[in-house]
């Protein structure tokens, strides 16, 4: 072997024994180490490949057309708290009006998609109006202002917020330098943080004036109530405990005060299983108010003569029953001397409304004193108000007044405003900061703020959606939503409750707070006014608690409920009077029978600011169903004299003032009265709200407050325009003998006297022994009904609004109202009866009644609707063909067809805008175009409430589940549930005696019972 | 001073005594001969219409047919008006055809070739509005009972089923009817021609016929089937119509009169559509000797009849109304009446029942300007009539709250102007490339053609 020695090389040569330890170790030593993935250098393998798919997967993410350019949060990691397909609760407060009603904000995957009442929250007790409701339609409109705005020489660039705030803060200072006033113009401020930082603000720059007002604020009101009462402020009405209301042109059940509350605690008293506690509502009204639909005794009165009835009242009282008053302390005589010289007759015939009514009411108010409540609307003169607030004292009604939240700046005046606009003028105003309100909006012309603003170097407007105000400042700057916004409130009282953001905000803005905040410390910064609002409570609020817990604990508990009742801090309100005004006081203005305007509160879009609400504008007007419009309301009579109709155009003039509105006849309108309802006809607003109304305010001057809201220097001259009006029902004369009370005589409205039931005379009409040819189906199980007491609803309409927010239903338009389309799952019915001169008004709530022998069910050719085995009538969208043949068969005319995609078509696809995407309701279907749709009893909530039921393993109850609308309904009237459950309240309803359903004789069997109303009438005594 | 009359003898229903030649002239020249400008002017107008009725079509299929005046509580309006009106106007071509056969009126052979032909033509057209009239008509197919991976089945209890299989089995029947009739007269044409192209069409669809014994004895035996075929369905596919209405629950629809009210009402339209296309065409093809005034005559005689049925129909309705007292009813008839739809109430009355009342008249009924006049009205208030019964009725019905007053659209307009259209131009399309009248049968029919006892 040696011999024939074959060598690669020369150290094999030389060195075998080298030669071979190389070999054995054939890899290097640095490679033969142990594979370490943390010890090897640079970039290993499995770290490139990892590495290289990141990018590649970066890449093809970034390069893709994804939206959300933002941070995005997969679900795959799951985020706290948030479990997908559930939602989840945040209650917080309401700022849409004055009331600040606590409301539960619904979220799905962080998505607000649902607005109701916080049930914790003592005054509104769960539930909101249809504004609230509708509110979170503004959250996501896709017109807010996004970016700072600036405005020069008519032109608007939108700038940074930097670049915005900085230029903000200069000229705020620079003012300050020159020792020009900053006059800041908010809303009533109820937040005692915000309170706080304005007065911090005026701290930070000390020529700071702060003007706060609210839309139609009744100064009336507030001087009546000064002169009678100096010590003590305007109370708001217990009507709970109120046996008699007397409402004069007072509309509490709809537009004035808490009238959720009102609502709650009117309706309280209208159970008609306890007949002897059912309370009596007068109305006197020129108008026909939503209250006056629902009063016992309604009765039309031209608006000169309400100080004429308070009078009669106070005189008829003071002089015949001053023996039976049990208020000892009122200086009677010097009453009398006030309203001396009138009497019932006189009266009487001066009004046309009948004595005997009149003496009814006056033993009424007798027998009932300290039980009774004379109500008058923000309307009416200064004279009506001290009238009926003397009534009460002496009557000692003022038992029942409660404490009204209180702002935390007393409102300024109409003369602070003008003292301001003089300012301006005189060059000594520097910088005017609107703060979210729209002032050249709210305030007549005359004021002169709109030259004014162009006098002042800086004008700023804080607001989340272009307006008058916003559009002549300098500066834009968009604020936060509610749902966005940190915030607290105090009622002055013992209420306390707090507002939390439940979503980033959608645009970049900034709250309001965290602007003027930023003011203050030179630096704008989100979440600053967060933190200052948890300082105040820590040192203002906190202390007092005495809960024992740490701060943290504290206000974490505050937040979850948004209601905080501090202990011991119970203000007991008295009202102590002063009669001292009646030696100067000078009864009565001579008012004229002739041609008057009021001008009143509307019933759902606030003070202008939800004109670009689509839901509110098609939310019918609660008595004439006018959507899309406001209008001037006249008598029939009136309309027939001046040979108008609906739509036609007049031109009202006052003191060379002068507006063109469209009339509308409504029956039961005093003659000579013009009734419009203010916060239409919006100039600068958003697509949606687009020549919609008229602005009646442009008629104002610097009028003297101390007569309300009344005009009587009015011409009406017709023109011959015409303007399409769209209401959701035909209108036609009551005069009409053909079409008079059909709602009675087919037995739609069933309503009879509280007496009649009481003493067993009342009949409900019952359809005949039926026979059906039809085999009937046994329902085993939860089968779903509902019943809906006539005598509770009041028509407000939350339940409408409630059922569109829940279910997705799209915004149509006014073209398509007038083209009758509109989409409504449930309507409220109004029908008159009487004379067209003074109608008694009927409401009804209609919605689909889930028929068990549903006529939709067997024309429809394709089987898109038909019964579940829990008795609901259902649709199944994808199926159907449309061909409409199942709403021509609903007697009820309750279903509702996709004649266009209305969201695409509606304001040129306004809903489809991303942002408006993510309002939608997941759980239920987005319908298309050519779809036929209807209430469901909101299937998606008993669909969950069956999982859980599942989930939990129990059976499913009829109370586990509320519809959309019977969790609205702030008068409870709506009560839904399993009809085959023995004790449950459904079940007693559904077989009350005064329980039927509409169109029984048609023997479909519908599932929705109505309670029939009954009228606190003294049949008998009156004829 | 009619004493003289023999009712024993029948007038001759071909006038003069053509030679069977002449016939075959007479009827064949149409389709021999280029068309003359007023054709083409004509079917230039048809086809106008029918357009504009595309177009219109068009843009509901594309924007929805929110574009049409339907509201909430009228959910049918136009286009089912247009269904029911021209299914109506298809009944004349069976009635005659068929019934009229199978009564040996001898009299229908000049004119049944063009009412079958208008019947096929009036049901494409009718067809064609329950399909376009839904919400999504690219869902149609739904309304099929087609087997499907959803296993979805048509609701049997809907009487819009049942209207699919009546009018689907009305269009069958009719058709094959009429093309059975033809087969003897496209042999005749094949025998004529001298085109090769026209020749080989005429060829396969007269199916090898030769005019043998054999074919004629197989031929009158088919016929007579087919006749009888199709008699009970004259009367089938109104009645199923008119359950479109009567089972639903609506005051006003939930009639039993309809049926028959229906029928009358049907064959009482499509006589006077027969009539008023028929006036034209023996006009223009210099047919006056085939289609004689003597035809015209009896056919006014059945609009006469047709005419007080339906006139009935209207008093029975009102007087049921009040007599079952039920108010919904009352109401509803007082409503159509003098409510807000009156004008069109007293349209369908004074056009289907007044005015009809002049074919009493000998000299009117045989006063060609005169019936034509009157046919049109025929038709302008039986189009009415389905407008009164579809529109006044949905929209006022049981809750005053749901009522709406509908308005049609100028896309509604188009649409019925295009149906107008589409059926004109398939008769005029018609008249150059089919016979208009039955040439065989017509020969069977001339002065001396038949075996006489003297």
């Amino acid at each position: 072997m040696g011999k024939n020695k074959i060598w690669k090389g020369l150290t094999e040569l030389r060195n075998p024994e080298r030669s071979r330890l190389l070999k054995e170790q054939e890899f290097s030593a640095e490679t033969k180490e142990d594979f370490e993935l943390s010890q090897l250098g640079g970039i290993s393998r499995r770290k490139f490949l990892a590495l290289s798919a990141a990018t590649a997967a970066i890449a093809t993410t970034a390069c893709s057309n994804y939206r959300d350019k933002g941070s995005i949060v997969p679900y795959n990691q799951k985020l706290e708290n948030v479990l997908p397909g559930k939602p989840n609760f945040y209650s917080s407060t309401c700022t849409g009006c004055a009331n600040h009603c606590g409301i539960l904000i619904k979220t799905r995957e962080g998505r607000p998609i649902k607005v109701d009442g916080n049930p914790d929250h003592p005054v509104n007790k769960g539930k909101i109006c249809a504004i609230g409701q509708a509110s979170i339609l503004n959250l996501y409109d896709p017109e807010r202002v996004k970016k700072p705005i600036k405005k020069e020489n008519g032109k608007s660039r939108e700038l940074d917020w930097d670049s915005a705030f900085a230029e903000f803060v200069n000229q705020v200072r620079s003012a300050v330098s020159r020792n020009q006033e900053i006059a800041l113009i908010a809303k009533p401020v109820f937040s005692p943080s915000t309170a706080r930082l304005l007065e911090e603000f005026k701290k930070r720059f000390g020529t700071t004036t702060i003007y706060t007002y609210d839309f139609l604020e009744s100064f009336a009101k507030l001087n009546a109530w000064k002169q009678i009462y100096p010590k003590s402020d305007l109370p708001e009405f217990d009507f709970s405990r109120a046996k008699i209301v007397v409402a004069l042109e007072s509309n509490f059940l709809a537009t004035e005060g808490n009238f959720v509350k009102n609502i709650r605690q009117f309706v309280s008293n209208r159970n008609v299983d306890k007949p002897e506690e059912f309370n009596r509502l007068y109305a006197f009204e020129g108008d026909l108010s939503l209250t006056g639909a629902n009063a016992d005794y309604r009765f039309p009165l031209h608006p000169s003569l309400f100080p004429l009835l308070l009078a009669t009242l106070i005189n008829e009282i003071l002089s015949k029953y001053s023996n039976r008053l049990l208020n000892n302390k009122v200086p009677k005589d010097k009453i009398l001397g006030l309203v001396a010289n009138q009497n019932l007759e006189n009266f009487s015939g001066k009004s046309g409304i009948n004595k005997s009514y009149l003496e009814l009411l006056v033993k009424d108010l007798i027998d009932n004193q300290g039980k009774a409540l004379i109500v008058t609307g923000d309307s009416l003169s200064e004279d009506v108000h001290l009238l009926a607030f003397l009534l009460n004292e002496i009557l000692g009604n003022t038992k029942l007044y409660t404490a009204k939240p209180k702002p935390r700046f007393s409102n300024s005046s109409f003369d602070d405003f003008v003292q301001l606009s003089k300012k301006i003028n005189a060059g000594q105003v520097g910088v005017i900061i609107n703060v979210d309100c729209n002032p050249l909006f709210h305030f007549p012309e005359d004021l002169g703020l709109k030259q004014g603003f162009s006098k002042v170097p800086f004008v700023v407007t804080l607001t989340e959606d272009n307006n008058e105000t916003a559009e002549a400042s300098n500066l834009i700057l968009p604020i936060n939503h509610n749902l966005e916004s940190w915030g607290d409130y105090y009622d002055g009282n013992n209420l306390y409750s707090t507002i939390q953001p439940v979503i980033e905000p959608i645009f970049g803005t900034f709250q309001k707070e965290d602007i003027l905040l930023g003011l203050v410390n030179g630096q704008l910064r989100a979440g600053a006014f967060h933190k200052f609002l948890m300082d105040f409570w820590k040192k203002e609020i906190y202390p007092s608690s005495n809960f024992g817990v740490d701060f943290e604990q504290f206000w974490f508990s505050v937040l979850h409920d948004a209601v905080y009742i501090p202990p011991s801090n119970t203000v007991i309100n008295s009202y102590e009077p002063s009669f001292d005004f009646i030696e100067h006081k000078k009864l009565i203005a001579e008012l004229t029978n002739d041609w008057t305007l009021v001008i009143k509160k509307p019933y759902f879009v606030g003070d202008g600011k939800y004109m670009n609400n689509g839901w509110l504008l098609e939310l019918p007007h609660p008595i004439t169903k006018v959507t899309w419009d406001n209008y001037a309301a006249i008598s029939e009579n009136d309309a027939k004299n001046l040979k108008l109709e609906n739509g036609s155009v007049v031109k009202l003039q006052r003191s060379g003032k002068e507006i063109e509105v469209p009339v509308f006849i409504v029956p039961g309108i005093a003659e000579k009265t013009i009734v419009i309802e203010a916060g239409f006809g919006r100039e600068v607003v958003s697509v949606v709200g687009k020549d919609v109304g008229v602005n009646p305010i442009k008629l104002f001057g610097l009028d003297n407050s101390s007569n309300g809201y009344v005009f009587q220097d009015i011409k009406i001259i017709p023109t011959g325009k015409f303007r399409q009006i769209a209401s959701t029902v035909e209108h036609h004369s009551l005069n009409d003998t053909g079409l008079k009370d059909l709602h009675k005589s087919r037995h739609i409205i069933q309503e009879g006297t509280l007496d009649e039931f009481v003493s067993g005379k009342m009949e409900i009409h019952r359809a005949k022994e039926l026979i059906s040819i039809i085999p009937e189906v046994k329902y085993t199980g939860v089968k779903w009904a509902m019943v809906i007491d006539l005598n509770k609803c009041v028509g407000c309409g939350a339940c409408v609004t409630a059922c569109n927010v829940e279910n997705n239903v799209p915004i149509v338009g006014k073209d398509q109202v007038v083209r009758g389309r509109e989409m409504q799952w449930i309507r409220i019915d109004t029908y008159f009866s009487g004379t067209p001169e003074n109608p008694s008004v009927s409401l009804q709530p209609m919605l689909c009644q889930h028929c068990d022998d549903a006529p939709c069910e067997n024309v429809c050719p394709v089987v898109a609707t038909n019964h579940s085995p829990d008795g609901l009538n259902q649709m199944i969208y994808n199926r159907c063909v449309g061909t409409r043949y199942c709403s021509n068969n609903c007697p009820y005319k309750v279903r509702r067809f996709n004649f266009y995609d209305f969201r695409d078509r509606f304001a040129d696809g306004y809903l489809y805008k991303d942002s408006l995407r993510l309002l939608n309701n997941p759980e239920v279907t987005v319908r298309s175009r050519g779809v036929m749709e209807k209430c469901t009893f909101c299937i998606q909530r008993i669909a969950e409430a069956r999982q859980d039921a599942l989930a939990n393993g129990r059976q499913l109850k009829g109370t586990d589940v509320k519809t959309a609308c019977q969790e609205a309904c702030p008068a409870e009237a709506i009560i839904f549930g399993d009809m085959h459950d023995k004790d449950s309240e459904l079940y007693y309803w559904r077989n009350h005696k005064l329980g039927y359903f509409v169109l029984e004789e048609l023997n479909i069997k519908p599932n929705v019972t109505y309670i029939a109303k009954l009228r606190n009438k003294k049949s008998e005594e009156v004829a | 001073m009619s004493s003289n009359i023999d009712y024993s003898i029948e007038p001759e229903v071909v006038e003069g005594q053509p030679k069977l030649n002449q016939i075959n002239e007479a009827i064949a020249k149409p389709l021999e001969t280029r068309p003359s400008w007023k054709y083409l002017v004509a079917l230039g107008i048809s086809s106008t219409m029918l357009l504009i009725g595309a177009v219109c079509l068009g843009f509901s299929f594309y924007y929805g047919i929110g574009l049409w005046g339907n509201n909430q509580p009228v959910g049918w309006a136009i286009p089912i008006v247009n269904f029911v009106f021209w299914v109506g106007i298809g009944h004349a071509g069976t009635l005659i055809s068929a019934i009229l056969f199978l009564f040996r009126q001898r009299w229908r052979t000049g004119i049944s070739r063009f009412a079958e032909a208008m019947t096929i033509f009036a049901v494409i057209t009718a067809g064609l509005f329950p399909l376009i009239h839904t919400g999504r008509p690219w869902l149609a197919g739904y309304l099929f009972p087609l087997p499907n991976q959803h296993r979805l089945w048509v609701n049997f209890t809907s009487p819009l089923i049942w209207d699919v299989f009546a009018v689907s089995t009305y269009l069958t029947v009719s058709f094959v009817f009429w093309y059975i009739g033809l087969i003897p007269d496209l042999a005749m044409l094949r025998d004529r021609t001298k085109s090769k192209i026209k020749k080989t069409i005429y060829s396969i669809f007269s199916l090898g016929w030769r005019h043998s014994n054999r074919h004629w004895h197989h031929y009158e035996m088919i016929y007579l089937i087919l006749a009888g075929f199709a008699t009970p369905l004259v009367l089938s596919v109104h009645t199923i119509v008119s359950f479109d209405f009567a089972v639903s629950i609506l005051p006003g629809w939930h009639t039993t009169i309809f049926p028959p009210y229906f029928v009358a009402g049907a064959v009482f339209s499509g006589f006077a559509m027969v009539q008023n296309v028929l006036i034209v065409v023996r006009k223009i093809f210099n047919l006056e000797h085939i289609i004689t005034l003597d035809t015209l005559e009896k056919m006014n005689k059945v609009m006469l009849a047709t005419g007080m049925m339906v006139g009935y129909a209207y008093g029975m309705e009102f007087f049921i109304a009040w007599y079952s007292g039920n108010p919904l009813e009352s109401f509803v008839f007082l409503n159509r009446a003098f409510g807000n739809y009156a004008w069109a109430y007293w349209i369908m009355v004074s056009c289907n029942v007044i005015f009809t009342q002049l074919f009493w008249f000998k000299k009117i009924r045989r006063n060609i300007v005169a019936m034509f006049i009157i046919g049109v009205l025929v038709n302008v208030g039986m189009w009415f009539e389905r407008f009164v019964i579809v529109v006044t009725t949905l929209s006022r019905d049981f809750l005053p709250s749901s009522w709406d007053y509908y308005k049609p659209t100028l896309v509604d307009i188009g649409i019925l102007l295009g149906s107008f259209g589409l059926f004109f131009t398939l008769v005029i399309l018609f008249i150059r490339s089919l016979p208009v009248v039955s040439i065989s049968e017509v020969k069977a029919v001339v002065k001396g053609s038949q075996p006489v006892h003297h």
